[in-house]
């Protein structure tokens, strides 16, 4: 009965849709194991076995690695079909990184700003003393000032370049943003691999003074004096500093690494090293400049004398003691405190601009 | 308006790289660019299958969601197309796609990357069509001339099918109900019917069981 229908169809068009009906009624006439065991019986293989290519495309798509076959285009990843981890990045770009990263970096502004209106700027108590300390060298002052200038480039063009689009683009519109944003990339790109010289000249210059001793904990105890009343003693850094720097030296290297990965890009690395050093570098970054607002909030507006010493080499007799009491009283003990005129005619004297000036117009000359 | 797609049937793909070929010659694309290739998995097992791959002309496209000077824009005809005055070459795209489709000729230094290149489907750029701007930065623009991809055109078993998504669909799901009718008909399992030529002698069967 079935089998006339068929054949009626069949003879009837002979069209694909015929062939279509005909595969609707084998399919729904009868139940799926009974063609199979007929077929079974009949000494053929099941009718019901999928198409092989069905599996492969599967692999293909399940997207839990990339299915890498060969091609005659030469390039790196160019035989893998389908890019397993680009929708992860681009979820992790789109959904995580530029929402929470904005809502961070906007938070700790405005935590340091209700800081700022509850406790003000903290003031040398003692108020300023009539003697200084040398607290940094000339050297010491290039390199800190040489790796935050660089620090700040970096931060600004990157953020840049992660907010531009949905903050800056519907004020500037697409082509001076993309001026502004090809500028930065190209700035980002250059001085990027000078950070690496810097975080090693500052590494070495002040890995000694910053390693963890006893009384950090107590200092991380009493929050770096915010809880209570009294100024917590430490070193020449604190431990709020000490970890600063640790964290500029182990998250600034995973920047540097990262970047350098995704700067250089005929090393051969393919798309999912690039996408994992994306976001190394991202999070990375988005921390590091969190940490840094904090430390330029101390040294401009969050502490009264705080950027003395980097700023001229010479920091408060009392700030020291307030903040640094354990360095502040070695030192005093050695007889380095100078007295301001001393600093002044010192300042005055400062080997290095003279000698800069000279050099500059002997070679004018 | 039509929505452009792009399908290659990897049961028909004989991997000629002859869509290869014409895409670089079409488009005059830079050395180190391939706007078009064709991958082949399992090359020379049983089950060896060739697609031939581009850009796909996403409908979301991932590509354009990431851009961060957001250069990508979707033509009428659903052809996914961008800027190369506005794109800054940060390879953002590149991670993202799916496909592997856009592409950095090496500029300057150090393989720093220029302006991302990538499939067109022949439809040019933002310029005005068939302009000499348009067809220096992007190469040929054969949509406005009402011809379609020409690694579509010129394919010679008909693997690679370029055109609206209604007519291509319509044309492979005809394939699709052919090759299951005639699986059935032959009373083989699909994966003993070979839709190419046989292993072994002519007109005997593969089937092992």
């Amino acid at each position: 009965m079935i089998r006339s229908k068929i054949l009626q169809f069949d003879s009837g068009d002979g069209t694909p849709a015929g062939w279509l009906l005909l595969l609707l009624l084998l399919l729904y006439s009868l139940p799926l194991d009974t063609i199979a065991k007929e077929a079974v019986s009949r000494g053929l293989p099941s009718a019901a076995v999928l198409n092989p290519a069905a599996e492969l495309w599967r692999d293909v798509r399940q997207r839990d690695q990339p299915t890498t076959g060969s091609t005659q285009v030469r390039g790196v990843d160019s035989g893998v079909l389908i890019n397993a981890y680009g929708d992860r990045w681009r979820k992790f770009r789109m959904q995580q990184l530029i929402p929470i990263g904005g809502y961070m970096l906007m938070g700790i502004v405005v935590v340091l700003a209700v800081f700022y209106l509850v406790r003000g700027k903290v003031p040398i108590e003692g108020g300023e003393s009539d003697r200084k300390l040398p607290r940094y060298s000339t050297y010491e002052r290039m390199i800190h000032w040489f790796i935050a200038s660089i620090f700040l480039f970096l931060a600004i063009t990157g953020l840049i370049l992660l907010f531009g689009r949905p903050v800056l683009i519907p004020m500037l519109g697409k082509e001076t943003f993309s001026i502004l944003a090809s500028a930065c990339k190209e700035g980002h790109n250059l001085m990027g691999p000078l950070f690496l010289l810097a975080l090693i000249l500052v590494f070495i210059k002040f890995v000694r003074r910053n390693i963890y001793q006893k009384g950090d904990l107590s200092w991380l105890l009493r929050g770096g004096g915010i809880i209570g009343p009294k100024h917590v003693p430490s070193n020449f850094f604190n431990m709020g500093e000490k970890t600063m720097f640790w964290m500029l030296v182990l998250v600034g290297s995973l920047i540097v690494v990262s970047g350098l990965v995704l700067v250089f890009p005929l090393f051969g690395q393919g798309r999912e090293w690039m996408e994992l050093a994306h976001v190394g570098h991202a999070i990375g970054a988005l921390l590091m400049i969190g940490v840094i607002i904090g430390h330029i909030y101390i040294g401009t507006i969050g502490m009264e004398g705080a950027i003395e010493g980097m700023k001229t080499g010479y920091c408060d007799l009392n700030w020291a003691k307030e903040h640094h009491d354990l360095w502040a009283s070695r030192a005093e003990a050695r007889g380095e405190a100078l007295s301001n005129e001393a600093v002044g005619q010192l300042r005055d004297l400062d080997p290095l601009p003279s000698s800069l000036g000279a050099r500059t117009q002997e070679a004018g000359k | 308006m039509a929505r452009m797609k792009f399908y290659c049937d990897p049961e028909r793909c004989i991997e000629c790289n002859a869509c290869v070929t014409a895409c670089k010659n079409e488009n005059e694309v830079p050395w180190g660019v391939n706007r078009r290739r064709v991958v082949t998995i399992n090359d020379g097992e049983e089950g060896e299958r060739s697609l031939s791959v581009a850009c796909m002309h996403c409908s979301d496209a991932p590509c354009a969601t990431v851009c961060p000077v957001d250069c990508f824009y979707t033509t009428q005809d659903g052809v996914v197309l961008h800027d190369k005055d506005i794109c800054i070459g940060c390879g953002y795209c590149f991670y993202a796609c799916p496909f592997g489709a856009p592409q950095f000729p090496e500029d300057g230094a150090f393989a720093t990357r220029g302006k991302m290149d990538k499939c067109t489907f022949c439809a040019g750029g933002p310029e005005a069509d068939n302009s000499s701007d348009e067809q220096r930065k992007y190469g040929s623009n054969r949509l406005a001339e009402g011809k379609l991809p020409l690694c579509a055109e010129m394919c010679s078993t008909k693997a690679l099918l370029a055109g609206d998504a209604d007519t291509i669909s319509e044309i492979y799901r005809k394939r699709i109900i052919n090759r299951s009718a005639s699986v059935m008909a032959r009373g083989v399992s699909y994966r003993d019917a070979s839709f190419r030529a046989p292993y072994n002698a002519a007109g005997k069967s593969s089937a092992k069981e």
